[in-house]
């Protein structure tokens, strides 16, 4: 997984909203989508029963894969006790605050690298280097350059976001058509006034496709830099649990994780309309 | 509407070399003498290929001459700085802008006041076949219509010449009739001087008060042939009936020098 993952995403966040269905057919909509709903929780359960029904026929041993009871029950012992809100709020600090340090840096070196034709040519190497190593290999020297706490965390978390957040605000810039900024030079624009009113709208779309690839990442950091070393966090719990081999807890840790997930693609989600709107 | 005899443009033996301290220098405009009258529309035909993209770069300032000079309004042309209106076969409308939006922005360039700015596009696009399109975003509009929109952008900052790169040639046969007659009536009440790129022989003989044959790559001026019906005529369609128009047709066709296929 790269920065180049899905180089087709700007021009799907672009059309989003010209698809939306016209008003007469709203109806037939809304129980399309319920249908999908009553799909979704019907595979939930589906994989559930398939999973419980394994265990009691005895093909699936519950030590080694745990069970949906089990489950549920670890699940209202960590809430209980004021744990799993505790890893869940450490966890969540740790990837919001690198997700937002790593985005807004990292969008904003890749965008003002455009003024420079010189340092882009410089740091080209760098970058392909950056782009194609597994950003998640820094995170031992993270650790041992920040720490053990938290701090080591949020900066996984943050430097692996600004990379990837770098690499395609860069990208994104490099996609202004040749014509437009020429458009802009017979105009007698300054570079500046070209960067900004052409160059960074221009752009919007690769930063945040960034935003989408980089909630991804911003948790991978987070969660990898707590299996290191950590006392708290999920990334601690599951891993935690898993050393004790208390399958139920390393799954309540999973479920968490991607509630957290889809919270911070909601949110993302959100400031991308927000931009769409206002570019 | 009498095209005056004052150049408002001229080009003196300009020559642009692309590469030129390297072993490969290419020569893509070998000597280009001419003068743009005020109020005229003066066609450049050629080859594909031949210069004429590159020649337009040097007048915008884009690319520096190898040699000769050409002045614009008197002065020298050193570098870009808006003296000429550039429109090109790309619209290059910016689509998070709206269509009022993207008509201000060479007037943003050069400093205007926002109310001001907006005031000018305002009159432009109303006058203009575009009211009630001022808020729309491009992507909403037809062909034709978002090179309205970039010729009331080049006209907005009230250049002193006017640059049109094949402008018509991504559009379809009707849109492209229509909008010729349009641009060349626009061009006349708002009395500017326009050069005009095309390899559409039928277009610069409906829409030019002249037209300069170029050679193939090194370019160098032909011929140059004074249209009769000059600036009276306005609608290329009438045009295109009249009898000399075959006549001119075929005379500029046999210059060009086509590459054989």
């Amino acid at each position: 997984m790269g920065a180049e993952a899905d180089p087709s995403s700007p021009d799907a966040l672009r059309t989003g909203v010209e698809n939306r269905k016209p008003a007469g057919r709203r109806r037939r909509f809304r129980t399309g989508r319920l249908h999908i709903l009553a799909c979704q929780i019907a595979l939930l359960l589906g994989i559930l029963a398939l999973w419980q029904l394994g265990l009691t026929l005895g093909w699936l041993k519950p030590y080694v894969y745990g069970t949906p009871l089990g489950v549920i029950k670890s699940f209202a012992e960590h809430i209980a006790d004021g744990t799993l809100l505790r890893h869940f709020w450490v966890t969540g600090q740790e990837v919001v605050m690198g997700f937002v340090i790593g985005c807004g840096f990292g969008s904003f070196a890749g965008l003002l690298l455009w003024l420079s034709p010189l340092w882009a040519k410089i740091l080209h190497p760098y970058m392909i280097a950056l782009n194609g190593v597994p950003k998640i290999a820094l995170a031992p020297l993270i650790i041992v350059w920040f720490g053990l706490g938290m701090e080591s965390k949020v900066a996984i978390a943050a430097i692996i976001t600004f990379i990837v957040a770098f690499l395609q605000a860069y990208k994104g810039t490099q996609q202004v058509d040749p014509d437009l900024i020429r458009l802009m030079k017979s105009l007698g624009a300054t570079p500046w006034q070209t960067f900004r009113k052409i160059v960074v709208p221009g752009s919007v779309p690769w930063i945040v496709s960034a935003l989408r690839l980089n909630v991804g990442f911003a948790l991978i950091g987070a969660v990898v830099g707590e299996y290191i070393s950590a006392e708290e966090g999920l990334g601690y719990m599951v891993y935690y649990a898993g050393q004790l081999y208390d399958l139920n807890t390393v799954w309540v840790g999973i479920l968490s994780l991607m509630i957290m997930a889809l919270i911070l693609e909601a949110v993302v989600a959100r400031i991308e309309q927000f931009l769409d709107m206002e570019v | 509407m009498m095209s005056g005899q004052e150049a408002v443009l001229s080009a003196n033996a300009a020559r642009v070399v692309y590469n030129e301290d390297s072993d490969a220098p290419v020569e893509a405009v070998r000597s280009i003498t001419l003068d743009l009258r005020r109020g005229e529309i003066l066609a450049l035909v050629g080859p594909s290929g031949c210069g004429k993209t590159t020649l337009f770069n040097a007048i915008a300032g884009l690319i520096p001459l190898q040699g000769g000079t050409v002045e614009v309004g008197g002065t020298q042309v050193e570098k870009a700085n808006g003296h000429v209106g550039y429109m090109l076969q790309k619209d290059l409308l910016l689509p998070w802008r709206t269509v009022i939006e993207n008509v201000t922005l060479g007037l943003e360039i050069r400093g205007r006041h926002k109310a001001e700015a907006r005031r000018i596009a305002l009159d432009l696009i109303r006058r203009y076949g575009l009211a009630g399109f001022e808020n729309s975003k491009p992507s909403g509009l037809s062909g034709g219509m978002r090179q309205r929109v970039a010729l009331m952008r080049t006209l907005a900052f009230e250049p002193e010449v006017i640059l049109l790169d094949e402008p018509f040639s991504a559009l379809d046969f009707q849109t492209r009739i229509l909008l010729q007659a349009d641009v060349k009536r626009i061009i006349r009440e708002q009395e500017k001087s326009v050069i005009l790129i095309t390899h559409d022989i039928g277009e610069a003989i409906s829409m030019a008060n002249r037209i300069v044959v170029l050679t193939n790559r090194p370019a160098t001026v032909k011929t140059i042939h004074e249209v009769p019906w000059g600036g009276e005529e306005t609608d290329p369609l009438t045009i295109r009936d009249l009898p000399d128009y075959q006549h001119m047709f075929s005379a500029i066709w046999q210059e060009l020098e086509l590459a054989p296929h």
